[in-house]
């Protein structure tokens, strides 16, 4: 019986260990796919715009000395509740005390008034 | 006699064939991933630029003025509504390539003194369930508007416009 003739070794194991890397470079790829997905989709979901507009309508009225306004309230709960799936709610006074929350996002805030 | 000179490159093809099926099935799953990746930023750019458009349509020049969207509503001015939105929308630095078409609607929301009622404010055209954003502002009307008969205007209100925004 011929012998096996081994002087190919070296260029066995080292296809083995090229592909083996191809193979891990490839997974950190798909990786930092899905990093740029997250980002974008957390970004999306924070409600920055949601928060400072409900702010500016606030002292909308409160420029207006109209806090105490009786529809205001129940509109700005009622439609935030239909229309963005939030919660919101204020109470007027020395320090206008403003509360959001759309179940991700929770914001307090007690504010003396101005921008 | 059966020659078996051969037996380690037929494992060594075996092995490399697998690994090569492996990888491409990684790179074609990356690639997959890279395009829902590329859907959300333009979903957010746009969210973002309609947010940003309505901000700007709802503050006011100077103190004590009203806001650009207040008036529209109050004075049904459908038409500067549209070209002043479709303007920031579309303001561009000038270089770069264009954008393309936005497509939107705009309703307003209100609540009267039973229910939450719709008002369709602009409709560009039909929206056909293309990939669209929804962006939504706070309108102050210290005036009446005839666009919502059924609204009690004795006091200031607050309405909800909501913008659902789409490229063509």
């Amino acid at each position: 019986m011929a012998r096996i003739n081994n002087d190919g070794q070296w260029i066995v194991m080292l296809g083995f260990i090229i592909s083996i890397i191809l193979v891990f470079l490839a997974l950190i790829v798909n990786q930092s796919a899905l990093v740029g997905k997250t980002t974008s989709e957390s970004v999306l979901e924070f409600p920055k715009s949601e928060i400072q507009d409900l702010r500016a309508e606030i002292m909308e009225y409160y420029w207006t000395d109209d806090l105490n306004n009786p529809y205001f309230l129940p509109d700005l709960h009622r439609l935030s509740l239909e229309r963005k799936g939030s919660v919101v709610y204020y109470v007027p006074g020395e320090r206008i005390e403003i509360h959001y929350n759309n179940g991700f996002t929770e914001y307090n805030e007690k504010t003396l008034g101005g921008n | 006699m059966v020659n078996d000179d051969g037996q380690l490159y037929t494992i060594e093809g075996i092995a490399a064939a697998l690994m090569i099926v492996v990888t491409a099935y990684l790179v074609v799953s990356t690639t997959t991933v890279l395009t829902q990746q590329d859907v959300h930023i333009i979903d957010l750019q746009l969210q973002q630029l309609g947010n940003d458009a309505l901000a700007m349509m709802d503050t006011p020049n100077k103190y004590w003025d009203k806001s650009n969207l207040s008036i529209f509503i109050e004075g049904n001015k459908t038409n500067e509504f549209h070209n002043q939105f479709l303007a920031y929308l579309n303001a561009e630095s000038g270089s770069g390539m264009i954008t393309g078409n936005y497509e939107y609607n705009a309703t307003i929301y209100y609540q009267n003194s039973t229910e939450i009622n719709s008002y369709v404010f602009y409709e560009s055209q039909e929206y056909y369930r293309e990939n669209s954003v929804k962006v939504r502002r706070w309108v102050f009307l210290s005036d009446s508007s005839p666009l919502l008969p059924d609204l009690d205007f004795s006091v200031n209100r607050t309405v909800l416009l909501e913008v659902q925004l789409w490229r063509e």
